[in-house]
């Protein structure tokens, strides 16, 4: 009994170690953040923020850019996430409750979609969205992220979806409910953890992206938190990069996530546990 | 394209004066609160010469100026998507000079030749004026110029007993003998092929010329494999940059570094405007978190990168062209805006801040100080990438990078050198 | 109620038709044709059939990026596979407290955006100023004071795959655990009451049990780790954007975008396509399988 209660000490230390060191990059962003740029400067890193300051986050927010740009990514991450879930889980339905013909085509349509590389795309998404008027605005790049989005959402749902048991819904029905009524108030609870589970997938990719926003929000106005923090990393060419404010803005876009994260942590490995099942 | 221009040629060719002063008064009320958007490049142009553009376009046309900021590094991207869209292009743009003949070929611009007079003509800088133009007609005029000079640490020089150099090649000599294996003599990274050109070209190297119609990657050259070799020996003996780095920031190399209370190497090549981050260290009074650089004359010192046979060195001219979008449709209002930037009081503001203003006749709006001096000594010499319609693509591709690494690392340069012409020719077509 | 199914799938198609389709099948036109920047600004573009390919096929820079994409690629994804599993065995292993703490800290990391991300493990790997450096250099008999990392294509992509790795474990780490939650006490307990060994164990009746959730896991990786490009150009910026540096995705980029040779980039996404099919394909046959079972 002793020796398996060292061994699991020992793994938990282990388990300890190296939690310390994969938040150490995470850690680091947040401690840099607090440290004035000659400090950070200096050949010798500082490991704790003793004497540092809120300097570098007032100077990254001054010119007030970043609240437009964190409106602009909360709608389009919003919008992403919401209607992600919602056709893929109607997708999701249809390939793990129905049989056929061209069911075996869109799934493996849905997998070859995912390898398409999106780097040569840009031209024809500007040229699109241009056409009807969607530049600058927060539709044009949600329907491109719901689309680059939206085949692996429906690919993590559907395990969702096969492993809750037609029998409960239609012991529901027989119990007089319409099939909607059944869907509503039996399958979709039991779903919950696989659609947070999907959307934090969706969350993660629409708040993170670079390129599409790049080319499809080329107004300042219309910028988004990630094209923000880029204009801090490049220096132009009469000034050098502020690390301090660099990380300081770096931190500013992590937190959302990361409060987002937290709020949903519990549900998510419950979510992806389910949603393993069936992998 | 061709109505326009012979539009044009007829201006020019009839007393233009009149006819341009007549529109010049007109235009603004046709052009009355049209809103227009300019795009400048990076945060070269402070921000007192922005709001000056701003607040003299409402004055001279009731619109609103509207000016967004682009990156360098991802310009390209957004000047291809958005410049042939007539809907969001921008009205007015800024490019780097190196790549006006690429989307001037392209037929990215309006025809400025009938304002051409107007906004400077023959006073406007020759090199800038070339690349922007096609078959004669003139595209993309010169925003401002700046000149790339070399700073030096008086004190690790006289401690060496070195002078002011008077030729390339003691100037070469020089920092070879300054370099220890904790200091350079010369800080140049292996892949910084802007400024390694100044070698190429103080030897009459070309990195492409025009035979008949077709532009040719000229790397094997013998005037450019000897400008080549000059500054393989160059990094190899003086430097102890990586090859990998390119054009950065090349100033924190000369200022005291806090940690060691030396500087990283004894001599440095940078733009003009460098010289307000070099100098003594200290703490900003304004804001502790920072620090601020008070240049001092004992410590600090500069000169034009010397010529072969003495002068200054063709070094690369670096600065950036201004342009009206094809696609914009507010020509007239967009016109109005070229006026103001061409107009004596904002040139002179470009001078006072440093930047080397498009017409030659401002100049003098740099002041007399010795930053002065080096800027416009180097700038006289300066000289421009090959005008060819491909050059854009060549830069983009990281060939240039890559052939100079290799060259600086120690790669047999005759052999480089023909691999990368073949890969470069097809490219400068365009 | 018979197009029940297609009623369902329809606005997943629509958005993918809309967000996907119109580009690549302007792709699938533009790999055609010869199209450059003059083309951008409407000059008529030519047809040129399979030029651009035939001159791909040809091109020995292209094969090296392909060649160097799979390997970086195949082996970044091993390896998050790897710790992946044994991060979730770990969990597995360990009381609540510590349990609890690790998968914090691999959110975390999860959740950090990738810009910022790359901006601080390009801080981290700085030749002078970075704390790896520091650190290693701390260790008596290790010179790393000023190693740059980024000179030599080897240690820069050790570099790009360690930052990939620590970006995409916790996807596989919380996959694998969540799969391993799902293998039951009693098998486990039986296993070993018939004398099997922790490594049997593992191989015989854990492994199989999570194969599925490996499988897919493991297959989104190898497509995710194939097209990899903020992390690389990024690194690419702080280091070198020359050609030996570059992997498919950058080097499409690069391609379309600075050289402005739109026709051959297309051609080169669509080739990419056809490779990461011909790659994947065996996955996707027996992954169909299993979804036919």
């Amino acid at each position: 009994m002793t020796r398996i209660r060292i061994a699991k000490t020992l793994w938990g230390a282990l388990a300890i170690i190296i939690a310390i060191a994969w938040v150490f990059p995470v850690y680091w962003m947040v401690n840099s953040s607090m440290l004035p740029t000659s400090t950070l400067e200096s050949f010798t890193p500082t490991f704790l923020p003793f004497g540092g300051s809120l300097d570098n986050f007032a100077a990254a927010l001054a010119d007030g850019d970043f609240y437009s740009a964190l409106g602009m990514s909360v709608a389009v991450t919003l919008i992403t996430v919401f209607f992600c879930l919602l056709f893929a889980f109607f997708a999701a339905v249809a390939i793990s409750r129905f049989r056929f013909r061209g069911r075996k085509s869109f799934i493996i349509a849905v997998l070859l979609v995912q390898m398409l590389p999106a780097e040569g795309l840009f031209i024809a998404q500007y040229k699109m969205m241009a056409s009807v008027g969607l530049l600058n605005s927060v539709i044009g790049v949600s329907i491109i992220y719901i689309a680059a989005v939206v085949p692996f959402t429906i690919w993590m749902l559907r395990g969702f979806v096969a492993g809750i048991p037609a029998d409960l819904e239609e012991a529901a029905m027989v119990d007089g409910l319409s099939r909607t009524q059944a869907f509503l108030r039996i399958t979709f609870p039991l779903l919950a953890p696989g659609l947070v589970a999907s959307g934090v997938y969706a969350f993660l990719q629409a708040w993170n992206e670079f390129t599409v926003a790049l080319v499809l929000l080329p107004a300042e106005s219309a910028q988004t938190l990630p094209l923000w923090l880029r204009g801090f990393v490049q220096a132009s060419a009469t000034r050098a990069t502020d690390w301090g404010q660099v990380m300081a803005a770096s931190t500013l876009v992590a937190v959302p996530v990361i409060i987002f994260f937290l709020i949903v942590q519990g549900r998510l490995t419950s979510g992806l546990v389910s949603g393993a099942v069936k992998g | 394209m061709t109505r326009k221009k012979t539009l044009g040629l007829m201006a020019v060719a009839t007393a233009s004066a009149l006819i341009l002063a007549g529109c010049s008064t007109t235009e603004p009320a046709e052009a009355g609160g049209t809103d227009i958007t300019l795009w400048l490049m990076g945060g070269d142009t402070p921000d007192e010469l922005r709001d000056y553009l701003a607040t003299e376009y409402a004055d001279a046309t009731g619109g609103t100026l509207t000016i967004e900021e682009q990156s360098w590094g991802d310009a390209i991207a957004k000047l291809t998507t958005a410049l042939p869209d007539a809907e969001n292009t921008p009205d007015v743009v800024e490019i780097g000079n190196t790549w006006s003949p690429t989307f001037t070929n392209a037929g990215a611009f309006s025809d400025l030749s009938d304002m051409y007079e107007e906004l400077g003509g023959d006073k406007l800088l020759d090199s800038f004026v070339e690349v922007g133009t096609v078959d004669g007609a003139h595209y993309a005029l010169p925003y401002y110029f700046g000149s790339r000079y070399v700073f030096y640490r008086k004190d690790i020089w006289a401690a060496a007993g070195k002078e002011v150099p008077e030729t390339l090649e003691e100037f070469n000599a020089t920092v070879a003998d300054l370099a220890s294996d904790t200091q350079s003599g010369f800080y140049i990274g292996g892949e910084d092929w802007r400024n390694a050109i100044s070698w190429v070209f103080a030897n009459d190297g070309e990195l492409a010329v025009k035979e008949g119609d077709e532009w040719v990657s000229t790397l094997s050259d013998p005037n450019t494999i000897e400008g080549l070799e000059q500054f393989q020996a160059l990094f190899q003996n003086a430097s102890n940059a990586p090859v990998t780095e390119a054009d950065s920031t090349p100033w924190v190399n000369i200022n005291n570094n806090e940690s060691t209370g030396a500087p990283e190497s004894a001599t440095i090549i940078a733009p003009g405007w460098a010289h307000w981050s070099i100098g003594d260290l200290a703490p900003d009074p304004e804001d502790d978190t920072k620090t601020v650089a008070t240049w001092n004359d004992d410590v600090f010192g500069v000169f034009p990168l010397p010529g072969k046979d003495g002068g200054a060195a063709p070094v690369f001219a670096g600065g950036s062209n201004i342009a009206i979008s094809a696609a914009s449709q507010n020509q007239d209002a967009a016109r109005e805006l070229l006026k103001i930037i061409f107009s004596e009081e904002y040139q002179q503001m470009l001078g006072e801040n440093g930047l080397g203003p498009g017409n030659t006749d401002y100049v003098s709006a740099l002041g007399d100080d010795q930053f002065a001096q080096a800027l416009i000594d180097s700038a006289v010499a300066s000289k421009l990438t090959p005008a060819a319609p491909g050059w854009a693509a060549v830069e983009g591709s990281g060939l240039l990078e890559e052939f100079f690494g290799k060259v600086a690392a120690g790669g047999d340069i005759e052999a480089l050198a023909a691999e990368y012409d073949e890969q470069i020719t097809p490219l400068l077509a365009g | 109620m018979k197009r029940i199914p297609q009623a369902l799938l329809l606005p997943a198609l629509l958005i993918l038709l809309v967000g996907l389709g119109y580009p690549v099948g302007w792709q699938l036109v533009t790999s055609l044709q010869e199209y450059g920047l003059a083309q951008q600004f409407g000059r008529p573009a030519p047809f040129v059939g399979f030029a651009n390919y035939l001159e791909l096929a040809s091109d020995p820079t292209l094969w090296a990026v392909v060649i160097r994409s799979i390997v970086f690629c195949v082996v970044t994804a091993t390896l998050t596979l790897v710790v992946g599993m044994a991060l979730a065995l770990l969990m597995m292993a360990v009381g609540r407290i510590p349990r609890l703490i690790l998968q914090i800290a691999l959110l975390l990391a999860w959740a950090m955006p990738v810009v910022a991300a790359m901006t601080v493990w390009i801080w981290l790997f700085d030749r002078r100023r970075g704390v790896i450096n520091y650190l290693l250099d701390l260790i008596p008999g290790v010179d790393m004071n000023r190693f740059n990392w980024l000179e030599q294509p080897s240690t820069f992509f050790i570099v790009a795959s360690i930052i990939v790795i620590w970006m995409s474990v916790p996807f596989v780490a919380f996959s694998a655990y969540a799969g391993l939650t799902q293998v039951s006490e009693e098998v486990l307990e039986a296993a070993q009451l018939d004398g099997a060994s922790g490594w049997q164990r593992l191989k015989n009746v854990i492994l199989p049990m999570i194969r599925p959730v490996i499988m897919i896991v493991f297959l989104l990786q190898l497509i995710w780790d194939l097209r990899v490009f903020t992390q690389i150009t990024m690194l690419q910026d702080a280091g070198s954007k020359s050609g030996a540096f570059d992997l498919l995705g950058t080097y499409i980029y690069k391609l379309g975008t600075r050289a402005q040779d739109f026709g051959m980039a297309s051609a080169v996404s669509i080739l990419v396509l056809a490779i990461t099919i011909a790659l994947s394909w065996f996955y996707v046959r027996s992954l169909m399988k299993e979804e036919e079972a």
